[in-house]
């Protein structure tokens, strides 16, 4: 959880002639995504399926990464502020008749909002007391989508949800909407590459290295605190607007406890305070699983087993073993030289 | 680069695999096996192994062995839809599960939308009132079962007044919302509404509550463990009001758990390994035996499951996906036709399924049939 704060700007990026702000990083989305927009052409449904679930998982734990991996903030509450945004998306599409993007805006702003309310917590408490906020706000959370039934479906969700069109071309079919959702996810990934980058970014990051001596340097850390947890809140919420027309229905149960932890796990597993991170996490947590089931019954032993030996490992996730191995493969050859 | 060998040599062998098994059937079970629906999920898996074991025995269905897979949706609708989508692109002959309501509604579309029949274990009544074709129970609904209920509460136990206890799930919430309203026709009083958590462990506060409401009879739908652990709170409070139940209240699991506290609760029994029919007592003794403790309704489920598309492909002669469904809908399963299927079983067009039923009472620690009541369209 304390990884070093500057990595990204890999040595390929100096050579060649590209503009300034170019790094590794966003070369990498960039080739990501153009893969991902071709990929599942041969790969079936289910495939395309489990691909589209892993990119909007990312885009969540993209957010909890902010709010842990570079402000330091442990947040029990993910899955509740995806489920806030399933549940406005999946009602004002269904229920409503807004177009998806604007419940697309709408469920970012909601949770963007909810995240800031929930934040002022954070400026008094730290740590352990700060889990126990958020853990109370994530069971308040999962109470409401279960007991009001006449607004959420209680436990028997909410079904038929519109997916989106874009100009005019519908979205429905798997492929499609997968495109989208790599579309999507890109743009929010570049948003957060440019943020990380930023002064916010740097104070995001002086926040959890030494929040006194972020203070000292004259960084508002109420502010930024504030900030970072509320741009996370807003990127949970903003999966839970992809979540709800992918899956097509929602019930209380994706947004619960466990599902924060769990997405808390795929922080950590894909490597807190890296860009990629999120990405690796989630294919850890969501792909492979999926790709596990040929082990029938014991298929979640052998996935706890290799997250278990992954932390063991590497306390740093995979990016950190990456990195890791990277450093090592340039330095060898920078000696030979 | 050796990894990569090893990979595209088991890819290799996965596509390969369904060539060299053309004499087989490929069924997928698409079921809860982690998460909150674990204990209903592997009852249905159980039962599922059963009945194919069963059939395999006996020569398959039409000559080929079935294939069966389980794939666990740890109770999540997310994963159930990867999972069921999977089991479609992998050529399923027909779909199995999930067990319960919301996976279900998060997964019975892709059923649909593939033209292939699903058959599920999940009792809310909303599941068949969408329209979909190819969607079908193996159970009674729960809109089916309460009217029972009501009347039985109005004519037999001649309660003015009832409190209502249930489970906050998909299950007992879909039970307590189908049978307010039949109490209210049958004018029955709701004295108490009491809603409890899955997995609670103590049950006094609601069984004081209930006591306090000073209703003539008690609804308890919860479900197995709950049950025991409410009979046993209801008890300790001193409550003597008849305690009232659908299926799972009577089940084998919850007199063995509650023990003398199970005396004297009565109710509808849809699917019981203890029903007065011989085939469901011979499945009980089987499932026993294999898996070395009782099954509960869910098993039962599972079972005649497999046993509905054994039948169904039997029918129509021929390996037809579609012809699954379409050869189901309206279909009446006779036991001399199908000995599998338990019980004669009428699958009504929006998949629904009517059958006999029973009225039963605990006695001395055993489940004892008082009534058998017909099919509710005989």
């Amino acid at each position: 959880m304390t990884a070093p704060a500057t990595h990204s700007a890999a040595p390929a990026a100096r050579r060649l002639p590209l503009p300034a702000f170019v790094d590794g990083t966003l070369l990498t989305l960039v080739a990501a995504a153009v893969i991902l927009w071709f990929v599942p052409s041969g790969m079936g449904r289910y495939g395309t399926y489990v691909l589209s679930l892993w990119l909007v998982m990312s885009v969540a734990v993209m957010g909890l990464n902010l709010t842990l991996g570079y402000a330091g903030l442990k947040s029990l509450a993910q899955a509740a502020f995806m489920g806030i945004g399933a549940y406005a998306t999946a009602l004002l599409t269904s229920k409503v008749g807004l177009n998806w993007y604007a419940s697309f805006a709408i469920s970012g702003l909601l949770t963007f909002a909810v995240g800031l309310v929930l934040g002022f917590p954070a400026l008094r408490v730290k740590a352990h007391y700060l889990a126990f906020v958020t853990l109370a706000f994530s069971t308040l959370i999962w109470l409401v989508l279960r007991n009001e039934q006449w607004l959420t479906g209680g436990v028997f969700g909410l079904s038929n949800i519109p997916r989106p069109s874009f100009f005019g071309l519908k979205l429905d079919g798997a492929l499609a909407f997968h495109r989208f959702v790599v579309v999507v996810t890109f743009l929010l990934a570049v948003v957060l590459w440019w943020m990380i980058r930023s002064p916010w970014g740097r104070a995001f990051t002086a926040l959890r290295e030494n929040p006194i001596r972020a203070a000292s340097l004259g960084i508002d850390t109420r502010m930024y605190t504030l900030l970072a947890f509320a741009i996370g809140s807003a990127y949970a919420g903003f999966a839970g607007a992809l979540y709800a027309p992918l899956v097509e229905f929602i019930d209380p149960s994706p947004f619960s406890l466990s599902q924060s932890f769990f997405l808390l796990l795929m922080v950590v597993a894909g490597g807190a305070g890296y860009l990629l991170g999120p990405f690796i996490g989630a294919l850890l947590g969501v792909v492979l699983p999926e790709w596990l089931r040929f082990a029938g019954s014991l298929y979640l032993i052998i996935f706890a087993a290799i997250v278990m030996l992954l932390l063991i490992a590497c306390p740093q996730g995979m990016s950190g073993l990456l990195e890791r191995g990277w450093a090592k493969l340039t330095s060898k050859k920078e000696g030979a030289r | 680069m050796k990894k990569h060998w090893i990979i595209a040599a088991a890819l290799g062998m996965a596509v390969s695999l369904p060539a060299l098994a053309q004499d087989k059937v490929k069924l997928v079970d698409v079921v809860e096996l982690s998460g909150a629906g674990a204990t209903a999920g592997t009852n249905w898996k159980n039962g599922i192994d059963l009945a194919v074991a069963d059939i395999n025995a006996k020569g398959g269905i039409l000559g080929k062995q079935i294939e069966i897979v389980h794939y666990d949706t740890q109770t999540n609708p997310g994963n159930t839809r990867a999972a069921v989508q999977r089991a479609i692109d992998e050529g399923t002959y027909a779909v199995l599960g999930p067990v319960f309501s919301g996976p279900i509604g998060a997964s019975m579309q892709i059923a649909q939308r593939a033209e292939i029949a699903q058959l599920v274990g999940g009792e809310a009544a909303g599941l068949t009132k969408q329209g979909n074709q190819y969607l079908f129970r193996t159970s009674l609904s729960q809109s089916a079962a309460m009217p029972k209920i009501a009347k039985y509460l109005k004519d037999t136990v001649k309660a003015g007044s009832v409190a209502v206890v249930w489970v906050n799930n998909d299950f007992g919430k879909g039970g307590r919302d189908a049978i307010i309203p039949e109490l209210e026709k049958a004018g029955i009083k709701l004295a108490v509404d009491v809603s409890t958590e899955q997995g609670q462990a103590d049950f006094a506060a609601d069984a004081i509550k209930v006591k306090n409401s000073n209703a003539d009879a008690i609804f308890v739908y919860l479900n197995e463990e709950e049950s025991a652990r409410f009979l046993r709170a209801a008890k300790q409070q001193g409550i003597t009001k008849p305690m009232v139940g659908e299926t799972t209240l009577l089940g084998a699991k919850v007199i063995e758990l509650a023990g003398d506290a199970a005396n004297g609760a009565k109710g509808h029994v849809g699917l019981s390994i203890d029903a007065p029919i011989p085939a469901f007592q011979e499945f009980g003794k089987k499932f026993q035996a294999k898996y070395n403790y009782a099954s509960d309704h869910n098993g039962l489920k599972g079972y005649m499951a497999v046993y509905m598309v054994k039948w169904a492909t039997e029918k129509q002669k021929k390996f037809d996906k579609k012809g699954v469904a379409d050869t189901l809908r309206g279909a009446t399963i006779k036991t001399s036709e199908e000995p599998g299927i338990l019980i004669e079983t009428t699958v009504e067009k929006n998949g629904d399924l009517d059958r006999e039923s029973f009225l039963a009472e605990v006695k001395d620690g055993k489940q004892v049939i008082t009534a058998t009541l017909p099919k509710i369209n005989p």
